[in-house]
């Protein structure tokens, strides 16, 4: 995910009003397709879902009428609570397990592969995507189930078997090999632009390879492993498919939670709507996090 | 300037549409769709039409048949009340949702004098509770929720419910139930001694302490994955619907379906048409045609469901028609119950215990 400061006030250009005209011109014609998109899929929903969450115990045919935060409360009663909490630790979890897999992978790919091989070692990490998520998730079920290809091999090589299947190890393997990709694809294009001239007169210097590593390259990716950590994060945080097939009989998350107020026996659109609202919030915490922090130090640069 | 007085037109704009949007009513059901009178989309659980059932009904009547598939009753719901069922013509709910959907007015009333073959139907499917002498529903196939279990491994086999409890260490994390909280807790309820429906709050929360002593054993709630799990053998017992026991239980003939002896829930998927529905000939004849004994029958032994149709019962092969996980006898059937609406608070009780439960 890029993301970009929003574009500045440029300063008044000593133009004649006419030029400034088409300019302004051209400025509404690239932003308004986006613009658009924007407040119709996304400004334009997310306040008919606050307004929603306004409304305590909504039955579907009742009129939408705001008038009170119940639902709010209700989302902050501990157990509901407990589930936000169970989400953040698992999305943080998977963050972390993307970074050290993919960190490695992005760097040997982007300063130690071949050149000509890149394209297609870049290809093949973003290839699973094109299956549905749905049959990963199912395939995963195959390997890690107790008696699957995992517990098998395990038990080729006389290791006793693993018993992950339903339990939240499994949450984590199954999110990370799905949000992997997506790290591995920052990383790349945040390593890819390591100046190596700096790599060398740190080695010239006397540094270690550690040393080089953690106050040479680290400090220049950063920008990219803030980027690359936040989709994982909040992509996960919403993730629906996962939590459900591999996590088992107690692993409720805020997402399965939303689904169960829309779509289960008892709706309840009103308190859907409020975690839905609790869960934007918590992610906008974190993209401002990104922009305050991530590209600060992008743009030093 | 020019750039704060868009800003301000805009924001204008915006509270404008939130100003008048807070009059609108949610989840209103409105025809929106015209479709051409040799098409007909109906909306049905996975499983329950073929190529072969589709292509029958073409011949027949040129009329082209587009299926779409639901996994929950929830689901189909919500989807009509977001607006996006409008193109059905004919709608498969169960039960004590078409009780709903005639309480919310989203059910034509039928035409019997349109429809063949209604004496047929066995005598509890004359006028079932959730929609008395069928003027809203043709009943088309119903079942039970019980137990399917691996009988090399369980041995003496389950019987009712309680077998659950007394052998939680034999089953530890081997064991999934539903994933569906009236399901769950009324099996427990049951159990109890308690109605399958109870809407007493003493009542539920005490089968909620029974659900949690009964967490080490529950590997997942889960109404899909099961499968190909028990057949693996990494499941010892699953809860699940006795149309879906009995598929798994013809691909390994070791694995067994029981309908509990307390009691348990039975169920019935009916036909229903819309009050949106934009071709209602065309969803008559496919009544029509599924009230035929023949087809009845082909499409039930097909598609491994039971038959509410005396008739079509009659045209099914013996070895169909005594089998027990699709047609249990009528003594373990006295004790079942069907599902029934609940009032929203009693919902959101169970909603609750639910939350809870799942979350360990």
């Amino acid at each position: 995910m890029s993301v970009s400061p929003p574009p500045s006030e440029t300063s008044q250009s000593p133009n004649s009003e006419l030029a400034w005209g088409t300019r302004w011109l051209g400025v509404t014609g690239l932003l308004a397709p986006a613009g658009l998109w924007l407040l119709l899929l996304l400004v334009l929903p997310t306040l008919v879902i606050f307004q929603l969450s306004l409304v305590p115990n909504i039955r579907p045919g009742d009129v939408v009428i705001p008038s009170g935060i119940e639902n709010y409360l209700r989302a902050l009663e501990p157990g509901n609570l407990g589930v936000v909490l169970r989400s953040l630790k698992l999305a943080i979890g998977t963050t972390f397990l993307c970074l050290i897999l993919g960190f490695p992978v992005a760097y040997w790919i982007a300063l130690l592969a071949p050149q000509r091989w890149r394209n297609l070692l870049l290809l093949g990490f973003v290839l699973p995507l094109w299956t549905s998520s749905l049959l990963r998730t199912y395939a995963w079920i195959a390997i890690l189930r107790p008696t699957g290809v995992l517990n098998s091999l395990l038990g080729i090589v006389g290791i006793p078997g693993l018993d992950l299947l339903n339990r939240p190890p499994a949450v984590l393997v199954g999110m990370s090999y799905s949000f992997l990709p997506y790290m591995v694809l920052i990383l790349y294009s945040s390593l890819e632009k390591l100046d190596r001239q700096l790599l060398e007169a740190s080695a010239d210097l006397g540094a270690t390879p550690l040393q080089t590593f953690w106050k040479i390259t680290v400090p220049q990716a950063l920008p990219g492993i803030a980027a690359g950590s936040l989709l994982v994060f909040i992509t996960s945080l919403g993730d629906f498919i996962d939590p459900e097939l591999l996590g088992g009989a107690s692993s409720m998350t805020v997402a399965r939670l939303i689904y169960n107020q829309f779509l289960g026996q008892t709706p309840n659109w009103g308190f859907g709507s409020a975690l839905s609202m609790v869960l934007i919030f918590a992610v906008s915490v974190a993209i401002a996090l990104l922009l305050k922090y991530g590209d600060s130090s992008a743009t030093q640069r | 300037m020019r750039r704060r007085q868009f800003l301000n037109l805009s924001t204008a704009a915006l509270s404008g549409l939130a100003l008048s949007g807070c009059g609108w009513t949610l989840a209103n059901v409105r025809s929106t769709v015209q479709t051409a009178d040799d098409l007909l989309y109906i909306y049905t659980w996975a499983g329950y039409t073929d190529r072969e059932l589709i292509e029958a009904f073409y011949q027949e009547t040129q009329i082209r048949v587009i299926a779409d598939v639901f996994s929950s009753n929830e689901e189909m719901l919500a989807k009509l009340q977001a607006g996006a069922g409008g193109a059905y013509s004919l709608i498969y709910p169960s039960d004590y949702m078409v009780r709903r959907m005639i309480d919310e007015q989203l059910l034509l009333e039928l035409d019997h004098d349109r429809i063949a073959g209604l004496d047929s139907l066995f005598p509890s499917f004359e006028s079932p509770s959730y929609d008395p002498d069928n003027r809203h529903s043709i009943p088309i196939s119903w079942g039970t929720t019980g137990l399917v279990f691996n009988t090399t491994v369980l041995n003496p086999s389950p019987e009712d419910w309680t077998y659950l409890w007394e052998n939680q260490q034999r089953l530890t994390r081997r064991a999934t139930l539903l994933n569906d909280p009236r399901e769950v807790f009324g099996a427990t309820l049951r159990m109890l001694g308690y109605s399958y429906n109870s809407t007493n709050p003493q009542e539920i929360r005490a089968a909620y302490n029974k659900l949690v002593e009964l967490r080490p054993s529950i590997a997942a709630f889960d109404s899909d994955a099961w499968r190909p799990q028990i057949l693996s053998g990494d499941l010892k017992i699953a809860m699940c619907f006795s149309s879906d026991a009995n598929e798994v239980i013809q691909e390994d003939p070791d694995l067994a379906y029981v309908l509990p002896s307390s009691g348990s829930s039975i169920w019935t998927d009916a036909l229903v048409i819309p009050r949106t529905a934009p071709n209602v000939d065309a969803a008559y004849a496919w009544i029509n045609f599924m009230q035929r004994p023949e087809v009845a029958a082909r499409i039930g032994e097909r598609l491994s469901f039971a038959t509410p149709n005396k008739a079509a019962f009659a045209k099914l092969p013996e070895s169909v028609q005594t089998n027990t996980s699709l047609f249990p006898p009528d003594s373990a059937l006295e004790k079942s119950e069907s599902l029934q609406p609940i009032p929203p608070d009693v919902g959101e009780l169970y909603n609750r215990y639910w939350t809870r439960l799942t979350s360990g």
